[in-house]
Order: C-alpha cells, then sequence, then structure tokens
C-alpha cells in the first residue's frame, strides 16, 4: 500500500499531543475545541495514533507566506 | 424603525398541531361551501364568513373588529367525516408503520437497542450530523424482527403506494391451495423419468398422515402453518400468495394512538410538541380570506382564489361523504368517498405529486395551492422573503458618452424628477431645502414629497410648492430631485461578480437612456445593443458615504478575479494609441492641441523639433506622455510585440497598445493604481480616452471588405499552399489503404490517419495565413486592430482573407451524416479533407454550398456549448453563493461561518487581498520591489520629517465637483 502521507502533495500533519499546545491555539483565535475545522480519522493523511478529539497542525506550502499553518479537530 | 418590536425570537421550533388546537384556534367553523350569497354578501358559515377576515375596504372583521389592511385575518376549520393522511408525512408515517408494533404500538426493538439509537440522537446532535440518519437506521433495525418483543404480535410487511396508501403484506395459504398441490404430483409430461408422487410419498415426505393428505388434497382442511412448509418443501411448490390489506387513515390512526411517548422519542420526535396521530387529519385548518383574496372581475363578477376553490371541492365531498354514511350506503361507495377525499386534501396541500393527476382549473390549468406557494423561484420564501422590489430604483437603456468621466452616469432629466433623496432640514440647510421646495415637482432640481416632523407626508404640487416652502424648518424631510454629483448605485444583470454593481454620480441629461462611460462596460459586461441598466437611489448618509468610499467605479478599477485592472481603454481607445504611437508621428501645435483638448492639459511642452517649414511639432509619443506621473518607470512587452519603456513619466519607446493601457491588465492603468492612487489612474484612464478618441478621429479609422482582400498572386500561394496540403493528405490515405501507415504511439491506425490529416491541414491553414499576412500592409486598419489588441486576431484575418480552415464537431473532423459519408455528395468511405469538412475558400472569397454546411455544423456545436455553459454556471454560482454567503473574515484574520467555526485560519491562507495581488502566472510578487519603495519613502520622511508631519492627506473619496479645479496637486499624491 501506498503511505499517502509521503507524497510531496500531501503537507506535513502534525499530532498536537500537548494539551497546552492545543489550549493556546485554541486562546489565540478564542474558540470551542469543536469550532476548528474536522478532519475525519480515517483520513490517510493522518498520523497512525490520531484520535477523535485530537487537533492536528497542518503546514502547508503556501505561493505568497511560504507556509500556511491550519489546525483541525480529528472526529470519527 | 417607528414599528421596533418589543420582544426578540430566542429560538423557533417546529412541530406537529394537535387537532384541539386547531379547533380553538378556529374562528368559526366552516360547513358550507358557498362564498356569497346572491347579493353578495358572505354567507355565515361558509368559506369567506366575515369572521375568517375582511379583504372588502369598509367592511369589519367579527372576530377582531378591524378592517381590512389591519386584519390579518383568522383561521376557521372543517371537520373532515373521516380522517385522511397529510401528504406532507407520507414517508414520516411509513417509517412508523415499519418500526412499531401493530398490536401494542410499541416500536419492535429490545429496550437496549432503543437506548443505544437514543445516545446515538443525542450524539449526533452534538456533533451536527444529521439525525435522520439515525431514524432511518432505527427503522431498519425495528424492521428487521418479524415479531414484537413486548407483545409477540407477528408483525406484516408495510407497503406504500405513492402516495397516500398503506398495505399490510402477510404471506397467507392460497385459496387454491388443493389445486397446486394436485398439479405438482402429476407426472411431468415433457420429463420421462418423472413420473408423479403418490400420495403415500407425499405423506412419508412431508411426515403427515395419508387421511390428513388426502383430506388436504380433497380441499377439506387447510393446512396449518407447519404443514404448509413440509408440503412446499416436499413438493418444491410455493402454496402462499400475499395478502394485501389496506389500511384506512382511521386505522393508521388507532395504531400511532397506542405509540408511547417514550418509544418515538427513540426516533427523534418530541411527543410533546408531535404526537404521530396528529399526522392524520381529522380538522382541516381552513386559511384565512387574507390569504387567498378573492378579486372582482371588471363585469362585477368575483373570482375566487385557487385555495378556495379546493377548499369548495373539500366541503362537498366531506358533506356527500356524511350524507352516504348516514344513509348506510354501501362500504364500497363509502371507501370511494374517502378516497376522494384523500384526494382533494392532498391537492390542497400540494398539488404536484406524482402519480396524482394534479387538480385543474376549470380552465385546465393546474392549481396553485398550498405548497406551489411556497416552493421554488417564485415561491414565498426564494420569490417574495429572500427577493424583494425596491422603491427609488429606475432601469432603462444605456448609451455611451464619452465626454463623462468613468465616475459619472448620466441620468434622464425625466427620471431624475421622478427619482427622489431625502434630506433632513437642519439650520444649515434649510434655505437649501425651501429652493428644491419651491421649484416644485416639475421643474429640475425640486422636491416631490415633504414629511413634517409629526410623521404626516405632503405632496408636493405645482399649486402648494411656494406656499410649501416658507413653511419648511429643521426637522422636516425633503425628497428632493437627483443632482449632479450625488452619489447612486448603478447595475447590470447578470450580477457576477462585485463590479456588477458600482456606485456613480449623477450627471442630469436630456433625453431617455443612462449615459456611461466607455471604459465601465468590461466591468459591467455591457454594449449598446440595447442593453438596459438598473439605477437605485441611496436614501441614507450612511449609505452614501459607504457607496462613495466603497463602491465608487475608481475604487473597482482592480478586480480580484485576477489582481489588475479591468477597467481601461477598449477597443477603439486602444486603436487610438496605437496609431498615435506606433509610428510616433509628428503633430502641429493646433493638432498637439487637439488632442489633448479633453484633457486637464492646456500647455504644450518644448517641441520635439521642427519640420520642413519650420513649424515645431510634438510626437505621438510625447503627447502621450503628458498624460503620464513625472515619476513613473515602467518597462513591459506590449500587444504588438514591442519593449515599452517609461522613464521618468516620459514614454522612451515603443507602442502604447492593449498591453500599457487595456482592460484585463493593463500594465499602466495597473500600476497607477497600485502604486499611486486610484484617484490618479481614474484620471488617467478618462484622459487617456479622450486623447485615443481625439487620435482616432485625428487619423480616421474605417474597414471595409477590401481592407481584408489580397492580389491576385497571393491568392494562387494560398492555392497552391492547400494543393500541397491535398497531394501530402492523398499520399496519407493512399498509405493507410495499403495498411503501410505506422501508428503513433497509444494510438490506432486510424486514429493516426486522422491526427496526420488534421495536422496537415492547420499547417495548410497556418501557411495560408502567412501568406495572407504577408501581402497585407501594416497601416491595414483589420492589421492595426488585430496588432493593438483593439478587436480581432490575426486567426479572424486568415479566416477571412486566406481559408477558413478545417471544421470540426466535438475535436474532430467531422464524421457524422450519412453511412460512412458526410454528405450525399460523396463516395462512401471518402477521407479526404473536403468530404470531412475542411473549408478551402476565405470568407471574403465566399464558401461552396458544402463548405457553407459543414461550416454550419461546427458554428453549431459553439453556439449549443454556450447555451449549456451559461445555464450550468448559472446554478453552479447560485450553490456556491448560497454555501458562502454566511463566511465572513474577521477582525482577527480568520474566516468564520456565522455559528463561530473557524473556515479558515487567516484569510486566504496569506491574508492577502486578491484585489492587490495579481494572480497571473507572469506576475510574481516583487517583493524587494515593495519593500524598496515603502523604505524609501521612510527615509524621505525621516530627511524633512517636520514636513512629513505638516503634510496634510489629501481629502479622499470627494465628489469630483468637490474637487479642486486644478488637478495640478495629484502627482503628490501616493
Amino acid at each position: 500500500m501506498v503511505d499517502v502521507s509521503q507524497h510531496e502533495l500531501v503537507p506535513e500533519h502534525i499530532l498536537l499531543d500537548d494539551d497546552s499546545e492545543v489550549e493556546q491555539v485554541l486562546e489565540e483565535y478564542n474558540i470551542k475545541r469543536t469550532d476548528l475545522p474536522k478532519i475525519k480519522r480515517n483520513d490517510p493523511a493522518l498520523p497512525d495514533e490520531a484520535e477523535p478529539g485530537d487537533v492536528i497542525k497542518i503546514v502547508r506550502d503556501s505561493r505568497t507566506t511560504d507556509t500556511a499553518i491550519i489546525y483541525r479537530l480529528v472526529v470519527r | 424603525m417607528s414599528m421596533q418590536s418589543p420582544k426578540e425570537i430566542g429560538g423557533i421550533s417546529f412541530g406537529l398541531m394537535d387537532p384541539e388546537t386547531y379547533r380553538d384556534m378556529s374562528a368559526t367553523k366552516v360547513i358550507t361551501a358557498d362564498t356569497y350569497d346572491d347579493d353578495g354578501y358572505p354567507i355565515d358559515m361558509g368559506l369567506m364568513d366575515p369572521r375568517l377576515g375582511v379583504i372588502d375596504p369598509g367592511l369589519e372583521c367579527r372576530t377582531c373588529g378591524r378592517h381590512s389592511g389591519s386584519c390579518n385575518g383568522h383561521f376557521g376549520h372543517i371537520e373532515l367525516a373521516a380522517p385522511v393522511i397529510h401528504v406532507g408525512f407520507t414517508k414520516l408515517i411509513r417509517r412508523l408503520l415499519r418500526a412499531t408494533c401493530r398490536n401494542c404500538g410499541r416500536l419492535t426493538m429490545s429496550e437496549e437497542a432503543k437506548e443505544e439509537f437514543r445516545d446515538r440522537l443525542v450524539r449526533a446532535e452534538e456533533i451536527n450530523e444529521d439525525p435522520d440518519d439515525v431514524l432511518k437506521a432505527a427503522v431498519r433495525q425495528a424492521r428487521k424482527s418479524s415479531t414484537c418483543p413486548n407483545c409477540g404480535e407477528p408483525q406484516a410487511d408495510i407497503k406504500h403506494e405513492k402516495p397516500t396508501t398503506y398495505y399490510e403484506v402477510q404471506n397467507v395459504l392460497s385459496g387454491e391451495y388443493s389445486e397446486l398441490i394436485a398439479e405438482a404430483m402429476q407426472p411431468d409430461p415433457d420429463d420421462e423419468d418423472d413420473v408423479g408422487m403418490a400420495p403415500q410419498e407425499l405423506a412419508d415426505e412431508a411426515d403427515l398422515s395419508l387421511q390428513r393428505v388426502n383430506e388436504i388434497l380433497a380441499g377439506e382442511f387447510r393446512p396449518r402453518k407447519e404443514d404448509r412448509r413440509s408440503l412446499e418443501k416436499a413438493l418444491g411448490i410455493d402454496l402462499t400468495e400475499e395478502d394485501m390489506n389496506k389500511l384506512m387513515p382511521s386505522d393508521i390512526r388507532d395504531w400511532f394512538e397506542d405509540i408511547p411517548d417514550e418509544d418515538i422519542a427513540v426516533l427523534g420526535i418530541d411527543a410533546e410538541k408531535s404526537r404521530p396521530e396528529w399526522i392524520i387529519l381529522t380538522v382541516l385548518p381552513v386559511p384565512p380570506v387574507t390569504t387567498r383574496p378573492s378579486i372582482t372581475l371588471d363585469n362585477g363578477q368575483r373570482s375566487e382564489d385557487d385555495l378556495t376553490h379546493k377548499l369548495v371541492d373539500i366541503i362537498r365531498i366531506n358533506q356527500r361523504f356524511m350524507e352516504n354514511r348516514e344513509a348506510g350506503a354501501p362500504q364500497l361507495i363509502i371507501e370511494d368517498l374517502w378516497e376522494l377525499l384523500q384526494y382533494h386534501v392532498t391537492t390542497f396541500i400540494d398539488n404536484e405529486i406524482s402519480g396524482t393527476p394534479p387538480a385543474r382549473h376549470r380552465s385546465g390549468r393546474p392549481l396553485k395551492t398550498l405548497s406551489q406557494r411556497l416552493k421554488g423561484k417564485e415561491g414565498r420564501f426564494r420569490g417574495s422573503l429572500s427577493g424583494k422590489r425596491v422603491n427609488f430604483s429606475a432601469r432603462t437603456v444605456i448609451s455611451p458618452d464619452p465626454t463623462l468621466s468613468l465616475n459619472e452616469v448620466g441620468i434622464p432629466d425625466r427620471v431624475a424628477t421622478e427619482m427622489t433623496i431625502t434630506i433632513n432640514v437642519t439650520d444649515r440647510n434649510i434655505e437649501e431645502a425651501r429652493q428644491y421646495v419651491s421649484n416644485g415637482p416639475e421643474r429640475h432640481p425640486g422636491s416631490n414629497y415633504v414629511k413634517r416632523p409629526d410623521g404626516r407626508r405632503l405632496k408636493v404640487t405645482q399649486k402648494n410648492c411656494e406656499e410649501l416652502a416658507t413653511k419648511v424648518e429643521a426637522g422636516w424631510e425633503v425628497n428632493r430631485h437627483l443632482v449632479d454629483g450625488d452619489i447612486v448605485i448603478f447595475n447590470r444583470q447578470p450580477s457576477l461578480h462585485r463590479m456588477s454593481i458600482m456606485a456613480h454620480e449623477v450627471v442630469v441629461m436630456p433625453y431617455k437612456t443612462f449615459r456611461l462611460n466607455t471604459v465601465v462596460c468590461p466591468p459591467y459586461n455591457a454594449d449598446f445593443d440595447g442593453d438596459e441598466m438598473n439605477l437605485h437611489a441611496l436614501q441614507t448618509e450612511e449609505a452614501r458615504a459607504e457607496a462613495r468610499v466603497l463602491m465608487r467605479v475608481q475604487e473597482q478599477i482592480l478586480s480580484p478575479r485576477f489582481g489588475e485592472n479591468i477597467i481601461g481603454a477598449i477597443q477603439d481607445h486602444i486603436s487610438g494609441t496605437y496609431l498615435l504611437t506606433h509610428e510616433n508621428p509628428e503633430f502641429s501645435e493646433t493638432q498637439a492641441l487637439d488632442l489633448l483638448r479633453a484633457t486637464r492639459v492646456d500647455e504644450l511642452p518644448d517641441a520635439d523639433g521642427t519640420d520642413e517649414a519650420g513649424e515645431p511639432y510634438w510626437t505621438g509619443r510625447t503627447i502621450f506622455s503628458l498624460l503620464l506621473p513625472e515619476d513613473l518607470h515602467l518597462e513591459f512587452t506590449s500587444s504588438a510585440g514591442d519593449t515599452v519603456l517609461i522613464e521618468n513619466g516620459e514614454l522612451v519607446s515603443g507602442t502604447v497598445d492593449e498591453n500599457a493601457v487595456g482592460a484585463f491588465g493593463g500594465e499602466i492603468v495597473d500600476t497607477l493604481v497600485k502604486n499611486y492612487s486610484e484617484r490618479r489612474a481614474r484620471i488617467f484612464v478618462n484622459e487617456i480616452a479622450s486623447l485615443a478618441m481625439r487620435a482616432i478621429m485625428h487619423f480616421g479609422f474605417s474597414i471595409g471588405i477590401d481592407d481584408e482582400s489580397i492580389p491576385p498572386a497571393a491568392d494562387e500561394q494560398v492555392d497552391e499552399a492547400i494543393a500541397n496540403a491535398y497531394e501530402r493528405i492523398d499520399g496519407l490515405i493512399e498509405t493507410y489503404r495499403n495498411g503501410d501507415l505506422e501508428s503513433l504511439p497509444g494510438r490506432t491506425v486510424d486514429e493516426t490517419l486522422e491526427m496526420k490529416i488534421m495536422q496537415t491541414l492547420g499547417k495548410a491553414r497556418d501557411s495560408a495565413g502567412e501568406i495572407a499576412e504577408d501581402h497585407f500592409t501594416e497601416d491595414n486598419p483589420a492589421v492595426v486592430m488585430a496588432r493593438s489588441g483593439a478587436r480581432g486576431s490575426m486567426l479572424n484575418l486568415t479566416q477571412m482573407a486566406g481559408c477558413v480552415g478545417q471544421q470540426a464537431v466535438r475535436g474532430e473532423r467531422i464524421n457524422r451524416g450519412y453511412e460512412d459519408r458526410t454528405l450525399a455528395h460523396y463516395q462512401a468511405d471518402d477521407l479526404s479533407a473536403e468530404a470531412h469538412g475542411f473549408v478551402e475558400n476565405s470568407y471574403r472569397g465566399g464558401l461552396t454550398p458544402r463548405e457553407f454546411f459543414f461550416h454550419a455544423m461546427g458554428g453549431r456545436e459553439g453556439l449549443v456549448d454556450t447555451a449549456v455553459r451559461t445555464s450550468k454556471s448559472g446554478y453552479l454560482q447560485r450553490r456556491l453563493i448560497n454555501a458562502l454567503s454566511e463566511l465572513e473574515a474577521q477582525y482577527d484574520g480568520t474566516v468564520r461561518d456565522t455559528s463561530g467555526t473557524v473556515v479558515q485560519f487567516e484569510y486566504g491562507e496569506d491574508g492577502t487581498s486578491p484585489v492587490r495581488v495579481s494572480s497571473s502566472a507572469d506576475h510574481e510578487i516583487d517583493v524587494e520591489g515593495i519593500a524598496d519603495r515603502i523604505v524609501e519613502a521612510e527615509f524621505d520622511s525621516n530627511a524633512e520629517k517636520e514636513a512629513f508631519l505638516g503634510r496634510q492627506e489629501p481629502p479622499t473619496n470627494l465628489s469630483e465637483y468637490a474637487e479642486p479645479r486644478g488637478y495640478e496637486e495629484v502627482e503628490s499624491d501616493d
């Protein structure tokens, strides 16, 4: 099987396992966890250890800003 | 604003209504199918009962005592003779019937399963999933059990016959069981091995006594279920037949009454608000007369609303139903009437149910009943609630006026005297306001209405205007005519992007059309072949300010679609600047001043030289340079192909054409907006348009058929090129026929041949084009237009002068028509160019009939494609708008929807405005350039800090009328 997470077009998906980091993000945007964009647990780009309720940090390449950072909440 | 509601809506909940509530809120019971009596008075307890509200002026509502206009109307009710099904709930009925027990009404699933679904419902709500999915799963689960786990009753399958009939289906023993068994025991005449089956054998096989088998065969004993099964197994036949037991609405109602509250909660229904038995109608609410007003025709006859017609039907059938039942009519007739009543109630609610013929008006037109009033584009939601008609708007044909600024719009005087702007009279504008009023409604800057502080509106008339003017005081409101400089909103449909609605300044003019500068045609996508546009006068100070700052045409020069200017020179403007700059012609003083007469330049710079007669001359580029800011530096390639160099605001070399000043990314316009200001760009575009018009008029510009003709020698060359191609194609076909054609990788031989032929013919047309091009002179107007990008392309010219070329349908040579050939004029399997739509003639030379036919085939495809594309993209746009309408960029840079969910953490992932960043690939973001510019500006201010602090920001967005006469300070804008 091909591991899509290694594909060059798939941006890096980083699991935020440190709760304080998540809190920091939520505080920065003044939102609840459920206000984050969602990502399905069975999404092949996710790291294997991601569980529903976890927050994923995605670092994408951007033409204008070099990298763009997006957070997503893992859902079932 | 005086109608402010004292209450705030906290929430809305939807549910079913208890029939008792219907009765309670009903103003009257309706029993008579008639509306008005012979004297024209509404009949008591009829469909127009005055207790249901009033529509005729002067009458008093018998329920609330108010008059028509203030009385909203009141519901009545009809007591249905027998319960009927509400069509809106047929699916829910089916689900409930399938999920609950026919005997005890409880859900046919275990307590644990119920608990699970209850949990899933809660969870679905939490994570915003569709609770309908849970409901479906629950029904599927409940349907699995063949017997009720609560009372043990065997469950029947429910069959739903659309729209409103339900059956219980059970497999029961066929009435002809004995015959079926006997037949199966007979030997098969077609099969010699089959000797049939003796009763003794059958008895052994089915484990029954011989006597019982004989009884069964004689039809004296109906086999029980187990016996039936074993008999079926022994004989290999099916002894059952489907028994359809129709469920009448009353049966369903009784069934639903038994469903306990806690069981339907599992299905997501709140029994407090909606008991399932309320789905079955026993009382029908009669909408107030105000919802179905009757209209009086010219001949005094009344014409009733469709809903009233439908209610008349319902009452009539209801009446007949009751009479028949009381008279003890046979069951068959009662059932027929019941079905008829069901039909009428169904069509009263929805007249577009599939499988049911729609109820029709006497004229044959289908009735517009409740559901049709709400649904679709013209329905209550999309037509009346989201889409509104507005006052203070005007619509008429548009026509061009190059003397207007691009910010302006010419408005016919008769529109200006009809459309008004509300001004609040204060101590400071009282004199002005009085003047407007005293001018009356007909003299142009006049007024049509005034409003006193007590809220009373007075019409200004020719008679009372003088007197009224003296009465006007501070605190009044005056609706004055539109005058020059007012800001209005101008729009052309389809409003596909934000530049379809822009704010303009009014210029009142004679005649009947809206006038606009031709440079605003691209954003509106307007032309003057009969296009109409809409105009809206803004009524509040806030709206006017907002429109002026955000929506004015000059603020929309850059398009957010591709980040470059969408407003700029078009068509003749571009031809004009091309003629002015391409060969850099010389102009005398008079000519030069004439070219610049509509610009702010009224003094010529030093002459570029003197001609033979000793008269000074100015070159076209010098004249053009007068419109540029003094510190502009630019270098780019023009459409004509040369390099344009601008240094210190001087056009040093190059042709000014589409790439320089055109709409859709003209470099100079784009740079002016981005590096100078919208105002500077507006001035430039206005001036370039007028200079170009002067220039093109100076040179004269026209085009005729002879401009596309080439000398006979060239014609011969074209013919030769085409003949050559034909020869090569013949060669190709020959090789193909001999089976010697090598196929290209991944293609069949046939495909290869087609590709090669297409290629050859393409080359033939190109060489024809080149030949034609060689014979065109540089000053040929068609060439000027094509080179400068004003209109048309070299390909168009090729087709006119050289050869039209291959016609294609679906990207292939034309292959359709008759069997193995395109037209009856050709041999079957003719692969030649002319048999498959190659047009060797030019448009000017004229097409042969066959060529014309092929050309029409290709042309038709293009037409169909455009038609399909517009409808497809229109719907796509509607869906996109609905999906994105609630997204909003927040002050923290995120994009969120109305519920606060983050959609983008940084607007567009980079926080940049698409208006300011060009999206075309050849426009890399010049980060260094931007940084340099800013640093330079910073240093400047440090050196002259005093001057910097003392400097005044230029006023923004003033009307052109409020601007100082001279434009000199514009240069120091940025």
